[in-house]
């Protein structure tokens, strides 16, 4: 039991519409969660990530393929019967979905009162979640008293509430700004980690899966077209049309306009550089005055993941051509090296 | 002005008006009573059996939907006239109070279904999908969501809708019935005492401006603007 996986997508599709109108929304996906990670799914507006993270509690259905969530076949339960096994998995939405009806003490409770608890024990779990998201003083609130972080952070205490064992992560920061956004991010990862809940996050937010997702899983046209561990897949995305989403949100490479903005005052030699070992580049950077070269930093930067950091370098480098080579396998030697192609 | 209002003889009028005046709140207090529970009924069922709804059922939606826009165009006093069988039927008698209650319960029925619909409909789906989510079922859904979310613009649909229901009221002359509206019309309008009839019109102004401001006052409290 404890192997098997948590969420287990076995070749899932869900198509909407008929005839010429079909849609297509999640087309022949596989996929595995197992217990304790964080799942990010990435992909562009129209990706069929809403889609895909419904299949997990059942609110959509699949037209082909099953879905197995916490040992049992959510896809062929009906409505009626997912009520249990839906209280065992949080959701947080983009907007935040709160009742305007209740105050932030009966929006958490609502979880708890849906599964049965009793009174003095939802009272004591309500006090113990909003202290986790911070927001005990803010027990006898509206929801539109609040500002947009303080009313995910409510999601995220209700989603929590009734103690799940997977957490559903829909666009939770997509509305948020930047600042708001560590906060949100802050509080998912303390979830994970303290509470070891499993998490399933779907965004198209690169800085969602950078700062808390283990794994991620690149999502186009309904299709999951790469997939990894986050490291990987950011440090080395695939050079495929499918994978232009990791680059496109990285930008990490100088574009067409770059490189021509560039040209405007760097007339040497372009070349990228792979920052997996920052240490190492840096000391081969140290020493280009020795070989006779200068160089400019024309465009990049690092970013960090949960566990590491990567990124691209781009270089314009100036000095007998010779010497120019020279340096440029001491530098392939400390990073991957490529030419900028213009 | 002030000698034709000298002229009312109180001691005649007086228990007259209060008789009529209880006449009216008898009639309105149970077609909106009942009218507002089966309308409830109704227009939850029309909301949910919507496409996408809870208990999306095309076949149910479209009948039901039929149904309310069938009955809700006649005029009122048409609706008397022609459920005169039915009311004989279910009540024993065409005529009086209750005969008038029973019609007064249909329109309004009718009237609160297409008004808690239209209310239900301007719910954000998110909210009603965060419930789903959390594993409740689709009647706890109705009954501790929906109609919370939509509290304040069904009070005052409901208050709209009494208030129809006192105008309603005011045509239970024709069939033999009471209120304020035959009192103005049998005690002032045919007897030409105009300042009778007149003064029907500002207990009625008084009666149905209460309630409006009862009603305004709940959903404001409801919605905590």
């Amino acid at each position: 039991m404890s192997t098997a996986p948590l969420i287990e997508f076995n070749r899932v599709s869900r198509t909407y519409g008929t005839g010429d109108k079909t849609v297509t929304a999640v087309d022949d996906v596989s996929l595995r969660v197992d217990r304790g990670e964080v799942y990010g799914v990435i992909g562009f507006s129209g990706a069929g990530k809403s889609t895909l993270i419904r299949l997990v509690n059942g609110l959509e259905r699949p037209t082909a393929g099953s879905v197995h969530v916490l040992g049992q076949e959510i896809s062929a339960m009906r409505e009626g019967q997912l009520t249990k096994v839906r209280s065992r998995i949080g959701m947080v939405f983009q907007q935040f979905n709160l009742f305007h009806s209740r105050d932030v003490a009966g929006n958490v409770a609502y979880p708890l009162k849906v599964a049965g608890w009793k009174k003095a024990e939802r009272q004591a779990r309500v006090e113990e979640l909003l202290d986790f998201v911070g927001l005990t003083d803010k027990a006898s609130q509206h929801p539109e008293q609040l500002s947009g972080g303080q009313k995910q952070r409510v999601g995220i205490a209700r989603a929590l509430a009734a103690k799940p064992d997977i957490l559903l992560a829909d666009e939770s920061t997509s509305a948020l700004d930047p600042n708001t956004t560590g906060e949100v991010l802050r509080l998912l990862r303390r979830a994970n980690e303290e509470l070891g809940i499993t998490i399933v996050a779907i965004t198209h937010e690169m800085e969602v899966i950078r700062s808390i997702a283990d794994r991620v899983a690149v999502m186009d046209q309904g299709r999951i077209v790469e997939t990894g561990l986050v490291y990987d897949v950011f440090s080395s995305p695939r050079e495929t049309k499918d994978a232009s989403f990791v680059g496109a949100a990285l930008k990490d490479r100088p574009t067409a306009e770059d490189v021509q903005r560039i040209r405007g005052h760097a007339t040497g030699r372009l070349i990228v550089v792979s920052l997996q070992n920052a240490a190492a580049v840096s000391a081969v950077l140290g020493e280009a005055a020795s070989h006779g070269v200068a160089f400019e930093i024309v465009h990049g930067g690092v970013s960090t993941t949960k566990n590491a950091s990567y990124g691209l370098l781009t270089l314009a480098l100036e000095g007998d051509t010779s010497a120019v080579e020279t340096f440029v396998m001491a530098l392939n030697a400390a990073g991957e090296v490529q030419e900028v192609h213009e | 002005m002030i000698d034709t209002y000298r002229a009312l003889d109180w001691s005649y009028y007086g228990p007259e008006l209060l008789e009529a005046i209880f006449d009216t709140i008898y009639m309105v207090a149970w077609a909106f009573l009942l009218g507002g529970f089966i309308g409830l009924a109704i227009g939850l069922t029309l909301y949910t059996t919507r496409e996408g709804g809870l208990l999306s059922n095309k076949p149910a939606y479209v009948a039901m939907n039929f149904v309310v826009n069938l009955i809700r165009p006649i005029p009122f006093v048409i609706l008397i006239a022609a459920l005169q069988p039915v009311t004989i039927y279910v009540i024993g008698s065409g005529i009086g109070n209750d005969a008038v209650i029973f019609v007064m319960i249909w329109a309004s029925t009718f009237a609160i279904a297409r008004i808690v619909e239209q209310n239900l409909v301007s719910i954000d789906p998110g909210v009603i999908e965060a419930a789903r989510a959390m594993g409740a079922s689709r009647l706890r859904i109705i009954l501790t969501v929906l109609l919370p979310e939509a509290l304040g613009p069904l009070i005052l649909g409901y208050t709209f809708v009494i208030i129809a229901l006192t105008d309603m009221s005011a045509l239970a002359g024709i069939i033999g019935g009471g209120g304020i509206g035959n009192f103005a019309i049998v005690e002032g309008y045919n007897r030409f005492n105009p300042e009778v009839t007149w003064l029907a019109v500002i207990v009625v102004i008084i009666f149905v401006q209460s309630l409006q401001l009862v009603g305004n006052w709940a959903a404001r409290k409801v919605m905590r603007r």
